[in-house]
């Protein structure tokens, strides 16, 4: 008896130590952190000297503030890769699943994107946007276009960083979906060939079903991690592009916090930002638990 | 198993702590040695570290050395400050001067510079003076000094003079500044197809708005604000005239390389291959232009309406940080890179600047053989015809860079100069109210810190 309470108050000793690293860890990494940038965005502040305590300024400064919407919308503008991502990506994971010679080569030359270093891959990226050099208007030509150049043009950018975007995320959202595919139960199939299914009801029928919490979680990481796009135009386009054209939200919030020294309306920005992807995220969870569904 | 829990945790404390304890910890704290941090090349470094270790020799004060990539030097400084650990002695931009005062990250060192023995007369003025700061107005010369000048970059334009020559045009006079009128005809004449492959290959010049229009704005009598920084002027026929002027050299008169030309190859390195007849020239891009294949000179910008030439001086100071432990020996290293005579002839020697000592320079520029020749032209742009960089004194640069954000359709001709101006002073306007708004406040805040 007596032992096990030895053993069990060491345990618990234990369990503590292990609880409260990560509670410590949360607390000063993160809570601490939260509610200073709150405050921060509350304040005009430059980083370096006093803050000083100006209300919702910075917050009705935004409303007026065209380069917030502009920079807003170039980063909704960049989430439209995630769909076309997905789909390629799901396209690519049945490709995978089946016996085809090479299989495994090509499953890691699919992945090499995922783990390179974006800094890297937005540089070679760069010089493939070349408008007189790069890889892809050289390709273009060879089919008689003649490419802009992307990312000089206004109308380009965007799509070509969208492009870049997608390249670099197929990897990742292929393994993931590979691995949905394998873990659907064979019998379904089985039974729908049974009722003469074809390949196309098969897919949509079962595989597409069986994959959606997969497909559920990569759009919620996709646009959580799409908002926050930042070091691929940085490195692409460092003024931000044509007339603004790449700047993202946090490229914007950047720009106000670090090189004016704005910090108090960089993090108010980066406030909005923050509260509207937990916005985008709920309504999410909110809609998958609407269509969600169990099998017996 | 046990045991390896136990290692887990252990590690998992370890970090935490570790993380923790990194924040801790500072420079200025009393350890006898300086840090001074800075940024520069290869060749800037080695001529700073010469003229350190001759520094540390002299006075027996040993200086940690910091530097950075030029890009990054602004976001390791400001993390440097935020962190509290400030380095003693550090590279200070003109357009920060102001905010690092009244934060309280830089030290008046008016009286140790003036024990210092230093004769302030023979740098030049517009060097110091771009570190004093009087509370309101950056650049006054009675304001405290906060800082001495690393250099000062007179920022020249160059010709290509084998070109010319070949191209058997006149070369262009040391004094007198050609008009803009007469400018453009040598640029037309030169502006050629040389080998007859039926496209050209051989320009004018090739500009770029954004780092070149200044010169042509001021010399047309337009300029970004009024005088005490109120009011943004932008939008006026003589800007127009000038950002057109130059806008045209491309689109219109076409003595440029085109918008697709130069993103093949930018301006820059066409000018080095020889491509181009006229291109600015700064004393950093000295040692690079001395090895390339034709011989170039110096000349003063062409002149607009007001007939007399402009261009900018940028510079870049040396302050030493409010919370140093050893001010007097900060402000004498600041003192000796900046006015030492030795310090400046090693830095001199080595190509990357021009000298901040009067005398000094005078003699620099009189040298025989030198490359280029007119070098002179650098001291007058100094003395005579340069200024400062229309943010170098505002608190920030958000309002000028305003400016340059949206500007592409005037460069691709799409959109008249006049009507660009028109349309984005309003925004620049806003932008140098908040920030003159924020100058106050800050200046305010801390004045009531202190007091």
């Amino acid at each position: 008896m007596a032992q096990a309470s030895r053993l069990h108050r060491a345990e618990h000793r234990w369990a503590l130590a292990f609880v409260a690293a990560p509670v410590l860890g949360f607390l000063f990494f993160t809570a601490y952190p939260v509610g200073f940038a709150l405050y921060t965005s509350l304040t005009r502040w430059n980083g370096l000297g006093r803050m000083q305590f100006v209300g919702l300024d910075n917050y009705v400064r935004l409303f007026g503030d065209q380069y917030f919407w502009q920079t807003l919308g170039n980063t909704v503008f960049y989430m439209i890769g995630i769909p076309v991502g997905l789909a390629l990506s799901l396209l690519l994971a049945i490709g995978m699943n089946r016996a085809i010679p090479l299989r495994s080569v090509l499953r890691t030359v699919y992945y090499i994107p995922v783990i390179s270093s974006l800094a890297a891959i937005a540089i070679l990226w760069q010089w493939a946007y070349n408008g007189d050099f790069g890889l892809v208007n050289q390709a273009l030509s060879l089919v008689g276009i003649e490419g802009p150049n992307w990312l000089a043009d206004t109308t380009w950018a965007k799509p070509a960083i969208v492009v870049m975007m997608i390249w670099k995320g197929l990897g990742y959202s292929m393994i993931l979906y590979l691995a949905a595919i394998q873990s659907v139960p064979r019998s379904l199939y089985e039974a729908a060939e049974l009722d003469g299914a074809g390949a196309w009801q098969k897919f949509w029928t079962i595989t597409f079903p069986m994959v959606r919490p997969v497909t559920f979680f990569l759009v919620v990481t996709n646009i959580i991690g799409g908002s926050q796009i930042f070091t691929e135009i940085n490195i692409m386009t460092p003024t931000g592009g044509p007339e603004y054209a790449t700047a993202s939200s946090v490229f914007q919030i950047w720009r106000q916090a670090f090189k004016y020294q704005d910090m108090g309306y960089g993090t108010a920005m980066a406030i909005m930002l923050g509260v509207l992807i937990l916005v985008i995220t709920l309504v999410q969870f909110q809609l998958n638990r609407r269509n969600s569904f169990v099998i017996d | 198993m046990r045991k390896s829990r136990l290692a887990t945790g252990i590690v998992a404390v370890a970090v935490l702590a570790g993380t923790a304890a990194c924040s801790a910890g500072s420079s200025t704290d009393d350890d006898g040695k300086l840090t001074f941090m800075f940024r520069g090349g290869e060749d800037e470094k080695a001529a700073y570290q010469e003229a350190i270790d001759r520094f540390s020799e002299e006075t027996g004060v040993e200086v940690e050395v910091i530097v950075t990539d030029a890009d990054q030097y602004a976001t390791k400084l400001q993390a440097a400050i935020s962190g509290n650990n400030v380095p003693d002695v550090f590279y200070i931009e003109q357009a920060s001067l102001q905010s690092y005062v009244t934060s309280g990250v830089l030290l008046d060192i008016t009286t140790y510079v003036e024990d210092s023995g230093v004769d302030l007369d023979n740098i030049w003025e517009y060097g110091v003076d771009s570190y004093r700061f009087d509370g309101k107005l950056q650049g006054t010369p009675d304001g405290a000094l906060y800082g001495l000048p690393k250099d000062v970059g007179p920022f020249a334009m160059g010709y290509n003079k084998t070109m010319l020559e070949q191209e058997g045009i006149e070369l262009p006079d040391e004094d007198e500044p050609l008009t803009w009128d007469e400018w453009l005809d040598i640029l037309k004449d030169v502006t050629k197809d040389t080998d007859g492959d039926g496209e050209l290959d051989q320009w004018g010049t090739g500009l770029n708005v954004q780092w070149n229009m200044q010169g042509f704005a001021w010399s047309n009598g337009a300029d970004w604000t009024n005088e005490d920084k109120t009011q943004v002027t932008v939008d006026t026929p003589e800007m127009a005239e000038a950002m057109q002027f130059v806008a045209d050299l491309t689109t219109k008169h076409e003595v440029s390389p085109s918008a697709e030309q130069a993103a093949t190859l930018d301006t820059y390195q066409r000018w080095m291959e020889g491509e181009l007849a006229f291109f600015p020239v700064g004393p950093w891009d000295v040692p690079v232009y001395n090895e390339l294949d034709f011989e170039y000179d110096l000349m003063p910008f062409p002149a607009g309406s007001t007939g007399e030439p402009a261009t900018w001086i940028g510079s870049l100071g040396i302050g030493v940080s409010g919370t140093t432990a050893m001010p007097e020996e900060a402000a004498k290293l600041v003192t000796y890179l900046s006015a030492d005579e030795t310090a400046q002839q090693t830095l001199v020697d080595a190509g990357i600047q021009v000298p901040n000592l009067k005398d000094v320079a005078t003699e620099w520029a009189a040298e025989e053989d030198a490359e280029p020749a007119n070098r002179q032209e650098f001291l007058e742009i100094i003395e005579e015809y340069g200024r400062p960089m229309p943010a170098a004194t505002t608190y920030g640069a958000a309002w000028y860079d305003e400016m340059w954000t949206n500007i592409q359709p005037v460069i691709d001709g799409k959109q008249t100069a006049a009507e660009y101006l028109e349309e984005v002073q309003p925004r620049m306007q806003q932008l140098l109210d908040e920030a003159n708004t924020q100058a106050e406040q800050a200046a305010a805040a801390n004045a009531g810190a202190e007091g």
